[in-house]
């Protein structure tokens, strides 16, 4: 039924339980699975060049470290994962990025924000299940 | 003695406050910081001392060494002629149009509307380059001709800066040549003194710049230059010795943005009077518009003549309006100088500020000729991760993250 899988992982809780749902689907459908880290937070506004490329290698080794951390995983399911890493905004590239490479599901963890927030602007979570093409899977 | 430390407490609690809400708002931290200075300043009556308005100065001299030494040569022989070209325009056009705005419509002095002219002259580099690299932009042939140009504009800003308010007397004349004999032999020197001396605990290396640039600073004071200019000069000509040596580069920004950039920020927003930006807010919002749209008028058909389509030419011009570090020294170098009153430096450095984020937010969200961002891409060679340890049935195609300036392949 799911041929191909796309799970987002940041290194959150809530991503771990995304992942080990993923790691599960994958196995009983004998899915191709991907994962998606955002890079969201490069710093706008800076004074120097020296400053983005910084914080461009910090969020660099942060999202090494949540890759190796989900190939431990992969490699216990006895799955093959491929992990990608786009910049830009975490509802978007995501939207963007299943609409380009035809994923059958999204997992993610939830993300709670406060009630005023989602009223608002709409959760992660809400906004994902919402604008992307294929099925969501929302774990808790 | 005891308020020294009770200054100097108060001013670092400021400076870790703005380090923690860039951390929190994924902002610059030089942006929080005149942030938390103009509400210290109004807030807290917060005032510089003497020390405090030394450790600025000298953050500024270090913050536009860093930019002068951050410019990729190969980059800039790239396309020349689009380069010089919008480079160059990107600054006359918003220099004399908000100088001539300043002057005949505001009522300006003429050495004010001159300090507006060239705070509101220039681009941010660091901004542009934020946008690029998280586009994926910096790679392609529009990202490394819009960084390039970049370069050439901040250095007319600085020359600007450094030789409009000059005292044109032997001074002058002594400090041109000083300079022109350093800028030609500094390179070789340099890299001679540092393969001599090495990476030490001491810091040897990083002294060596710092006695350069303090002494070139001197004579540029002397002349009544501003201690900027030799800076980003020598760190333009050093740039290739800094693109070498990433880790004397980490080295002296830890230095500056630790304990000497802080000040400096804090400084700049603090002297920003919120009385001034409330009654000014409509002049703010002109001079904003006055950059803008000088930049295009200059910009905007430079770029198309030099056959980039219109919404790559409207991205373009929208990333050569933002501005911010050299804005805000030039605002400061005004106010210091008396130049400018603090009314007029609230309205300068305000709508340099918003010129750093406005034209940013309308270039991603209407003009990003690209649509989506691309993702980043190396491969690990399973044969580095079998080296490593790592498994062997994954496959990464994890996108980090090119050091240094943009590749230039």
């Amino acid at each position: 039924m799911f041929r191909k899988i796309l799970v987002a992982i940041d290194g959150s809780e809530g991503a771990t339980k995304a992942l080990r749902a993923a790691l599960d689907v994958a196995k009983h459908y004998e899915s191709d699975l991907h994962s998606i880290s955002i890079e969201e937070h490069l710093p706008h506004y800076a004074a120097t060049v020296g400053e983005v490329v910084e914080a461009k290698q910090e969020a660099a080794d942060y999202f090494r470290r949540v890759i190796r951390e989900a190939e431990s995983a992969a490699i216990a399911y006895g799955i093959r994962l491929t992990a990608h890493v786009m910049p830009g905004h975490e509802v978007e590239a995501i939207v963007q990025f299943v609409k380009d490479r035809g994923f059958d599901l999204l997992v993610i963890g939830f993300m709670g924000h406060s009630r005023i927030y989602e009223r608002i602007w709409g959760g992660t979570s809400q906004n994902l299940t919402r604008l992307t093409p294929c099925s969501v899977l929302v774990v808790k | 003695m005891e308020l020294t430390w009770l200054v100097a407490a108060v001013w670092i609690g400021m400076a870790l406050v703005a380090s923690l809400l860039s951390v929190r708002l994924g902002m610059s931290v030089a942006l929080v910081e005149i942030c938390v200075g103009f509400a210290g300043g109004n807030l807290l009556d917060l005032h510089a001392t003497a020390w405090i308005d030394f450790l600025a100065a000298v953050g500024s001299v270090l913050l536009t060494f860093l930019a002068g030494a951050e410019i990729d040569l190969v980059v800039l022989r790239i396309r020349w002629k689009e380069t010089v070209g919008i480079g160059l325009t990107s600054f006359l056009a918003p220099f004399l149009g908000t100088m001539a705005y300043a002057y005949w419509v505001a009522g300006w002095s003429l050495p004010a509307s001159q300090i507006a002219g060239i705070a509101l002259s220039t681009t941010s580099v660091a901004v542009v380059y934020a946008v690029m690299l998280e586009r994926g932009y910096n790679a392609t042939a529009l990202g490394k001709v819009i960084l390039a140009a970049c370069f050439i504009t901040d250095l007319g800003t600085v020359l600007a800066l450094g030789l409009i308010f000059a005292r044109y007397d032997w001074w002058l004349l002594a400090f041109t040549l000083v300079m022109a004999v350093t800028l030609w032999t500094l390179p070789p020197v340099t890299a001679w003194f540092f393969a001599k001396i090495g990476p030490r605990i001491s810091e040897p290396e990083t002294k060596f710049i710092l006695v350069i640039l303090f002494a070139l600073g001197a004579l540029a004071t002397a002349a009544q230059s501003e201690a900027v200019l030799p800076a980003y000069l020598v760190g333009m000509v050093l740039a290739p010795v800094f693109l070498d040596n990433h880790t004397l580069a980490q080295r002296m920004r830890v230095i500056a943005f630790s304990l000497l950039t802080p000040f400096y920020f804090l400084k700049a927003g603090s002297l920003v009077s919120l009385r001034a930006v409330l009654a000014s807010a409509v002049l703010i919002a002109i001079f904003l518009g006055v950059k803008m749209v000088t930049k295009f008028l200059g910009v905007w058909p430079l770029a198309h003549a030099f056959r980039f389509g219109r919404r790559e030419a409207t991205y373009t011009t929208l990333l050569m309006s933002t501005g911010l570090t050299f804005g805000t020294i030039s605002a400061l170098y005004g106010l210091s100088h008396e130049l400018i009153s603090q009314d007029q430096y609230a309205i300068l450095v305000t709508a340099v500020i918003l010129s750093a984020i406005v034209p940013t937010l309308i270039a991603e969200r209407w003009f990003d000729p690209g649509g989506a961002p691309k993702e980043e891409t190396f491969e690990r060679r399973s044969t580095d991760r079998v080296r490593r340890g790592e498994p062997e049935n994954t496959q990464i195609s994890f996108g980090p993250v090119q050091g240094g300036t943009p590749d230039v392949s």
